[in-house]
């Protein structure tokens, strides 16, 4: 069996990234960004999710296949998210009956 | 006594590189649906935060960021100590593999044990919905709501850590057992997608519960 190329190093030095972003996502956190502050979060949280993906997952090096399956769940969860979403911020935008 | 081939091909593959990948699409397709079963509640509380901001926003700054982050810390270390086992186990390494498993699970269950630190102090500042909850907001409504969505969330999180504690051990005690070896550790990997998946989740529930109200 072929063994994942990825090195230990390669794992260690995502770890040290992934404790940055770490402290970086709550000193960020501490300033007032209003509704950018949700928005911000999330974004660092999808960073750090795709290093553990990409790296500690070797999602990086793996066949098209899996990569078909990554992007399918990603995809499903953005239609629950985007329809759902789209669905409840519009609601105000019309008046209701008539 | 029972002895491994080197491989482990099962009858119904033609060869080993067959098995392996069947068994990683297979985990990515579990895994996938774990993301459905997540997504639904974090889409359901994207709607709820969204019509209850202040509420929310305040029971988020409740939350103690001390421990969250120590905690976060903790499952990223879990993280990689299993990337370090599987890493060892391809080279041959099986003793540092069950030696990093151990530390793997030994370090989940100090996460676990932060986060029932925590529930208690939720439960002594009587902040668990439906048991004990008190609160003199004005949004109080809305704080009871935030504590619901954050037990559901972090409590089912926390049943999928003790899964994965438990296979941890069980495949640590295979790997000491001789079931493993450079030609063949695909269950281990199998387990490394599920830890690090686990972690996954954790990093989405810290940003959401966690940081998002800690400006407030």
């Amino acid at each position: 069996m072929p063994a994942p190329t990825i090195t230990a190093k390669s794992y260690v030095l995502t770890y040290v990234a992934l404790l940055a972003l770490v402290l970086i996502t709550v000193l960020v956190g501490f300033l007032n960004l209003g509704w950018g502050s949700m928005f911000v979060a999330v974004t660092i949280a999808t960073i750090k999710a795709t290093l553990v993906a990409a790296v500690f997952m070797h999602a990086l090096v793996e066949k098209k296949l899996v990569w078909i399956v990554i992007a399918g769940a990603l995809i499903w969860f953005l239609i629950l998210m985007t329809l759902t979403l789209g669905d409840y911020i519009t609601r105000g935008w019309v008046l209701a009956g008539k | 006594m029972f002895s491994p081939p080197a491989s482990m091909l099962r009858e119904h593959y033609s060869t080993p590189e067959q098995q392996r990948e069947t068994v990683t699409v297979g985990m990515w397709i579990f895994l996938a649906t774990e993301v459905m079963l997540f997504g639904g509640l974090f889409t359901a509380f994207a709607v709820y935060r969204m019509y209850y901001t202040r509420g929310f926003d305040q029971g988020s700054a409740e939350m103690s960021i001390l421990l969250g982050s120590i905690n976060t810390a903790v499952l990223l270390t879990s993280s990689l100590t299993m990337a370090l086992a599987i890493y060892s186990a391809a080279a041959g390494r099986l003793l540092r593999t069950y030696g990093l498993l151990l530390l793997t699970a030994v370090i989940g269950i100090a996460f676990l044990a932060i986060k029932f630190t925590e529930y208690y102090q939720h439960y002594q500042q009587h902040k668990v919905p439906g048991v004990w909850f008190e609160s003199s907001s004005p949004d109080a409504g809305a704080l009871q709501l935030f504590y619901v969505f954050y037990f559901a969330m972090t409590g089912l999180h926390a049943v999928h850590m003790s899964i994965g504690i438990a296979l941890v051990v069980f495949y640590a005690f295979r790997t000491a057992a001789g079931r493993f070896s450079s030609e063949y550790y695909t269950p281990l990997e199998a387990l490394g997608l599920y830890w690090h998946f686990v972690d996954i989740v954790w990093i989405f529930l810290f940003a959401i519960f966690y940081i998002s109200g800690l400006h407030t």
